[in-house]
């Protein structure tokens, strides 16, 4: 059973039950052990290596390694590690335990070998990471993490029905590659994943949540939930056209609603939208060359967005605010994180050198090989978008704009600057050598980033819409609104739902008992005395509880019988 | 040199170095139909940076905005 202990989910998980017993000093150091322990499995378990064990007449396979779940282990484990780097300087046990248990479900069902295995872990990862939303302690990441829950809740029930009626009619619980036929039970499944990959209209829990949850929360969330969908689509559901088109649209839909919204991190979740747009896209393609695009997008977007929103979150921890119409100026008083900010900036931007250039050029070529050429294109307006949204209007807006800013600036803790570092070196790192990570891509590539055509492609793209932003940018200056999504037909249409499903059915039960009351109380009042209307011709007083000659003749004649039948019996 | 001409600056820079790499390297590509097109991701970057401005500002100021305070 000691094995068990090895598989990276469930270090994380036993060192989140570790932690609470840990005096408060060392607990964030400590915490910082267990990914790295996790690191060191994922890199030494060879491919193939499995772990299984009997529950019930079932077999469960609990760690099943390969090239694909490698590859999302190893960037689980590091964001992990840097996340909690970010988050040292915090105290708050249930944020650290969580954290770490979130971080432990993402990495158990990267490994898990059978759906029963990732369907426990699924669920664990939706409710741990519902608490970092809810420790901001707020009156909106309560409302917001609610609602987090009551989705995800409902995905995990989705995909769990799929599972149960797969597993019926298959008999196999493996974690496999499905053909494309919408049966109930595939249906059920990709819905339920769905939720969890934020593709459209599904999405609005994220959008919703990130920008609510806890500044170092928001860093792990950034990276575990969508990404460990995408990586259950790719094992999954590759090839299925559905996704190309669904992909593509996300791609779109997030950018556009990043150019809208005017709070930091709502942009950058907006735009989380987005990048695994063109994830899911990548995998409807479906080619080798997609897939080793989506998996590596995942890679490079883990990175660069963890640091994004490290970044978004030290301004955030630094000014109290996340409203770009109170930023502004800030280049001065907070240099470093602009500098650590613009590599991620530039990174998602896919400019040459950073790491977006060498897994977001994968995709979109995957899909120009495939001869989707249509989502190419709207790939291309989708890197526009995220030039414009992040690499431009969100630094532009905080960093720059106004001057003399008088928002007071605190100072941030070091081990923020550390982790931001870590995150940023690790993106230029493989953005100049895209080697180290095509290396452990699920499928042999030989594919080269840095050609002429690639590059010319990159730098006219990002120029011009320099220059766009550049005519246009007061029309993107910050007010005070917020922006509506789909989201609005629960969150508005509370009302409309309470009366259907509360108040007409309270009104419902109301009524039948209203009903059942009076027919009680007409039946009481009636057989009260029944002498008076079986007996109407007379207006004698017939009390039917009182002593009456007549009621005395009555009850002594059947008694007598009682006597008779009885001794008649017995003789 | 003020932000306003450095920017200008860089964009020209850029845009003139990928055009000549364009026509001395790139001439003859055509993977797809647009290749044909000279300065085409230029126009194409610009037209969607712009397209997706004006189209965000409509949608924000017709349809999806509203005061922050409009779920409490």
């Amino acid at each position: 059973m000691i094995e068990f202990l090895t598989i990276p989910g469930v270090i994380l998980i036993v060192g989140a039950l570790l932690l609470p017993f840990l005096p408060e000093k060392v607990r964030s150091s400590v915490f910082l052990l267990f990914p790295l322990a996790s690191l060191y499995v994922v890199f030494t378990a060879a491919n193939g290596y499995s772990l299984s064990f009997e529950f019930f007449s079932y077999e469960i396979h609990a760690m099943e390694v390969d090239r694909l779940s490698r590859v999302f282990g190893i960037i689980f484990s590091i964001t992990a590690f840097v996340a909690g780097v970010y988050a040292h300087h915090i105290k708050d046990l249930g944020q650290q335990v969580n954290a770490l248990v979130y971080a432990g479900s993402a990495l158990g069902v990267t490994f898990a070998g059978d759906l029963l295995t990732l369907i426990i872990f699924w669920e664990l990862m939706a409710v741990s990471s519902t608490w970092l939303i809810w420790a901001r302690r707020t009156k909106e990441s309560d409302g917001a993490g609610m609602r987090y829950l009551i989705y995800h809740v409902l995905g995990g029930g989705l995909l769990l029905g799929g599972i149960i009626l797969h597993f019926s009619e298959t008999g196999s619980l493996a974690v496999e590659t499905l053909t494309q036929e919408y049966t109930l039970a595939n249906v059920l499944m990709l819905v339920g994943v769905c939720v969890n990959s934020a593709v459209i209209p599904l999405h609005t829990w994220l959008a919703d949540a990130y920008p609510k949850a806890t500044i170092t929360g928001a860093v792990f969330m950034s990276a575990f939930t969508t990404k460990s969908a995408v990586y259950v689509l790719i094992r999954v559901f590759p090839g299925w056209d559905i996704l190309i088109w669904f992909g593509a649209a996300m791609a779109i839909y997030g950018v556009v609603y990043a150019v809208i919204c005017k709070d930091i991190r709502e942009i950058l979740a907006y735009h989380i939208i987005s990048q695994v747009g063109f994830m899911v896209c990548g995998i409807g393609i479906g080619t080798e060359m997609a897939l080793n695009g989506a998996t590596a997008h995942a890679y490079s977007h883990i990175l660069y967005k963890s640091l994004l929103f490290m970044g978004t979150g030290a301004v955030l921890y630094a000014t109290g605010t996340s409203k770009l119409v109170n930023l502004g100026g800030l280049f001065k008083k907070m240099p470093y994180t602009f500098g650590l900010y613009m590599v991620g900036a530039l990174s998602i931007s896919g400019i040459p050198l950073f790491n977006g250039f060498i897994s977001k050029g994968m995709t979109i070529s995957a899909a120009g090989y495939a001869h989707v050429e249509g989502a190419q294109l709207m790939l291309l307006l989708a890197s526009v978008g995220t030039f414009l949204s992040v690499g431009l209007k969100l630094p532009w807006f905080t960093w720059f704009d106004k001057d003399g800013n008088d928002i007071d600036v605190k100072k941030l803790p070091v081990n923020m600057y550390i982790a931001m570092s870590i995150a940023a070196f690790a993106c230029i790192f493989y953005g100049l050598f895209p080697g180290t990570l095509y290396a452990y891509l699920p499928f042999e590539t030989d594919y080269n980033p840095f050609t002429i055509y690639h590059f010319v492609e990159t730098m006219q793209i990002s120029a011009m819409t320099l220059a766009g932003f550049w005519l246009l940018k007061k029309k993107l200056a910050g007010e005070l609104i917020i922006a509506l999504d789909v989201d609005w037909f629960y969150r508005k249409a509370a009302p409309a739902t309470r009366l259907v499903f509360v108040t007409w059915v309270d009104n419902f039960f109301d009524r039948v008992e209203d009903k059942i009351l009076d027919t009680a109380n007409f039946l009481s009042e009636k057989f009260e005395n029944p002498m008076t209307w079986l007996n109407p011709f007379t207006d004698r007083s017939n009390k039917a509880d009182g002593y009456s000659p007549a009621m005395d003749v009555v009850m002594s004649f059947i008694m007598l019988t009682f006597i008779v039948i009885s001794i008649l019996y017995f003789l | 040199m003020n932000l306003n001409k450095i920017v200008w600056t860089v964009i020209g820079v850029i845009i003139a170095i990928t055009l000549v790499l364009e026509f001395t390297f790139l001439a003859d590509y055509d993977s797809h139909w647009w290749n044909s097109i000279p300065a085409f991701y230029a126009i194409y970057g610009f037209l969607c940076c712009l397209a997706i401005i004006y189209f965000a500002k409509f949608l924000a100021k017709n349809i999806v905005n509203r005061d922050i305070h409009y779920y409490d």
